[in-house]
């Protein structure tokens, strides 16, 4: 046979699909290859423990990682640090996880006691009422512990040993947090600021918080979860970026809104400089339903529309 | 002369090697459909099962992955091309023998696929469950194959290559490679290396094997079932060049907001969306091709099968280019919206030509026709249907966990308000399970019961009076 005419076809076909490979599979081989970071997760715990790493086995041929993700990311509230590129290094398969059907594990380690652990591995619903997790309980007890001892160590290299900041996109050591920072231009440590947010308090938040900011508000008597008592000492180690992450996403399961939707940038900036001004070294408890703020009877005030609306009215 | 044993088990006649391959498909489509549909319910009642190993959750999942994908799909997609390419080649299949003979090597990798999975013997790589001595056959079943197709098309009594040809062989070179890859079976690389070629295979799967296979079929179907011609010869070659193009680097947006290289998931995310560009130029010519035959679908039953498949395509194509930019996976993704997507092509798209493949291709094979038209009326019903109930509530199941993780609501809050769409679920499950069954027992019927027997006689008779 002379000149195949399909013999250009297979040859592009070959060749296509041998550079893809290149690229996208032999190439990151070569181009990334992180160095392990302390950061990671530690198996080599105390033998007494029980084998982290035999747990480790045991995680993966039970299918744990089918619900349950180990990497955390910036919009993760609540799991832990951030995870870097080095402290997967020793992870052999990867347990990334594809589908959260349950919480996020990555940071799970010495969240809970080992007992309610294993309490949870054998009857989910006993200890998380509603859960739907499957019950491990045929696992051999050897497995039981050494399965535990693995989640117990997950994160254990993040360790945290501060108060929890805000996360990572409001802090400088993101892109996103430098660019907060560098649009700032509002002095939060001046009074002059405090001064301006504290109008912008009296606005917008005095009437849950209270007018001194001791969480009691008027409106805080009909909400259940009670508004933050801002005098508390606990409240001097919390940073601007804390402050203004706090007032811009609010608290979920809670009254309080995203006032990042409402305020803008620099509102929000003289609220916290108003805010830091707040904590107390002693707490201002309110204890009696007599120490609420509370609003004298309104005589209402007879305006002229003029008056009302002194900016449109009037022609 | 060949012994009595070689007959029975690898046998010469022309059109068993694809027939055996699509009844495996059938048989283990039911085991794995069934496991998929246990592990549904067992999302809403799940104190179900207590203290069975093989019965929780997890190995369910891992079963009913791998049955339906390597049992089910691939093999139905096997047989029906052991049709398909000697029909468009003009000739016979290669080797009916080494086509048998591949047919057992697959039935033994499904039966210590269901025993291992099932007991939690796996290589913990999603999509590469099975363990090492399973690859090697799995592997070995490709290469016969490839031999096989490769050697009807050298053989082929036209010269020219319809499109069909084109996706079938491409597949048969891909797909080997890409298994060997991403099995990983000698090597344990780095977490996050791990992760690339783990979604750089298991996005490959779909996207150099399900997927080309698959249209592939659609180009073979549409044509045959409507008795119309291709619309465009030009753009199915257009279609042909962008899939092989785009398709294969896309595998890192299963992973873009873990700590993986920005150039990678950059080149995954591109890819991704120019994948816009094959998917209409096929779809294209689908849909033009159709053009003035919709009405065909009323009763030509495997044509609604193929005609439901490409739709589910065009929707399954709009949806993941939209998923993988960066702004809406960040939203979406690690929610049970990605599971109604997996769905949505393995089982809306894929699942759906197979099926209809299935139905045009056993009655040509065995010379009976189908026993009962209504059966396969309440088959296409109960899947089409089922299938949609399950794709609405995985994906609203999928907007409130993204909305849950995006807003910080705790997971012990949304994991409450997302039981009503297990229960869903796994109604959709009966529907699309009770299907499969009724599918399967009209191929009894048709094939094995004893009127079809006595029909078949009574064919035979005419044929020689």
């Amino acid at each position: 046979m002379n000149s195949n005419p399909y013999r250009v076809g297979s040859i592009a076909v070959f060749t296509t699909f041998i550079i893809i490979i290149f690229s996208t599979v032999f190439m990151p081989m070569v181009l990334f290859q992180p160095k392990p970071t302390d950061s990671r997760n530690h198996y080599d715990v105390e033998a007494s423990a029980g084998d982290a790493l035999r747990g480790r086995q045991i995680y993966v041929r039970e299918g744990c990682f089918y619900c349950h993700s180990q990497f955390t990311r910036l919009q993760d509230r609540g799991y832990g640090p951030l995870v870097k590129a080095g402290d997967f290094v020793y992870e052999a398969p990867h347990v990334l996880g594809t589908a959260r059907t349950g919480p996020d594990l990555t940071n799970e380690g010495n969240k809970f006691p080992a007992q309610w652990q294993k309490a949870h591995l054998i009857e989910p619903r006993s200890v998380k009422p509603g859960s739907i997790m499957p019950s491990f309980s045929y696992l051999s007890d050897r497995d039981m512990n050494d399965l535990v001892c693995y989640i117990q160590t997950l994160g254990n290299g993040r360790t945290v040993n501060a108060y929890v900041e805000a996360p990572d996109e409001y802090m400088p050591s993101t892109p996103s947090g430098q660019a907060l920072l560098a649009r700032r231009h509002v002095d939060t440590n001046s009074d002059a600021a405090a001064n301006a947010g504290r109008g912008i308090f009296t606005q917008n938040c005095a009437a849950c918080h209270g007018l001194e900011g001791w969480g009691n508000g008027p409106n805080s008597i009909s909400l259940e979860k009670k508004p933050a008592n801002f005098s508390r000492p606990f409240y001097k180690q919390y940073s601007d970026q804390m402050w203004f992450y706090r007032i811009s996403e609010g608290v979920a399961g809670t009254r309080m809104p995203r006032f990042g939707e409402i305020l803008t940038e620099e509102q929000r900036w003289y609220l916290v400089a108003y805010l830091k001004t707040l904590p107390q070294d002693k707490e201002v408890t309110i204890d009696s339903l007599a120490q609420l703020d509370k609003l004298t009877p309104t005589k209402l005030p007879v305006l002229t529309h003029q008056q009302w609306e002194p900016h449109s009215g009037g022609h | 002369m060949q012994s009595g044993f070689m007959d029975k088990f690898l046998s010469n006649e022309p059109g068993s090697a694809s027939r055996n391959f699509l009844i495996s498909a059938l048989w283990w489509s039911l085991w794995a459909m069934g496991a998929g549909l246990l592990a549904g319910i067992e999302f809403s009642a799940p104190d179900l099962i207590h203290n069975i190993p093989q019965l929780s959750m997890p190995h369910l999942r891992m079963w009913h992955v791998n049955g339906v994908a390597i049992g089910w799909l691939s093999m139905a997609y096997v047989g029906a091309i052991y049709y398909m390419v000697p029909s468009l080649c003009k000739n016979q299949l290669w080797s009916e023998r080494l086509g048998n003979f591949t047919m057992w090597a697959w039935n033994i990798v499904m039966v210590g696929a269901f025993a291992n999975l099932l007991n939690g013997n796996t290589e913990g790589r999603e999509y590469a469950e099975l363990p090492a001595l399973l690859d090697y056959m799995v592997v070995v079943a490709l290469i016969t194959i490839a031999i096989n197709v490769y050697g009807t098309v050298a053989t082929r009594k036209v010269k020219k290559l319809y499109v069909s040809l084109w996706y079938f062989l491409g597949s048969m070179f891909w797909f080997p490679l890409v298994y060997i890859i991403g099995q990983r079976t000698f090597v344990a690389l780095p977490g996050l290396n791990d992760g690339i070629v783990g979604w750089f295979y298991g996005h490959n799967i779909l996207g150099m094997w399900f997927t080309t296979m698959g249209v592939g079929m659609m180009y073979y179907l549409l044509p045959r079932l409507t008795k119309a011609p291709l619309y465009s010869h030009g753009l199915s070659m257009l279609g042909f060049w962008g899939i092989s193009l785009f398709y294969a680097p896309t595998g890192t947006h299963h992973i873009t907001q873990s700590p993986v290289p920005e150039w990678l998931k950059a080149i995954a995310i591109i890819s991704s969306v120019f994948l816009f560009v094959p998917v209409i130029t096929v779809l294209t010519n689908f849909f033009m091709t159709m053009k003035g035959k919709w009405g065909m679908v009323a009763t030509d039953l495997p044509l609604r099968f193929a005609v439901t498949s490409a739709g589910f395509y065009l929707i399954t194509c709009m949806q993941g280019p939209f998923q993988a930019t960066r702004w809406v996976n960040w939203y979406l993704h690690f929610s049970q919206w990605v599971v109604g997507h997996a769905h949505l092509a393995l089982l809306g798209t894929f699942s759906f030509i197979s099926t209809s493949a299935f139905y045009y291709v056993m009655p040509r094979l065995t010379g009976r026709p189908w026993y009962s038209e209504g059966l396969i009326r309440s088959h296409y019903w109960l899947k089409f249907l089922g299938f949609l109930l399950m794709m609405v509530s995985l994906t609203t199941a999928g907007l409130i966990q993204a909305a849950g993780w995006a807003f910080g609501v705790p997971v012990d809050q949304w994991s409450l308000q997302i039981r009503p769409y297990w229960f869903l679920r796994a109604i959709s499950g009966v529907m699309i399970v009770l299907g499969q069954f009724i599918f399967a027992y009209n191929v009894f019927k048709s094939l094995y019961s004893k009127e079809a027997k006595a029909q078949s006689a009574k064919v035979m008779e005419a044929v020689k009076a």
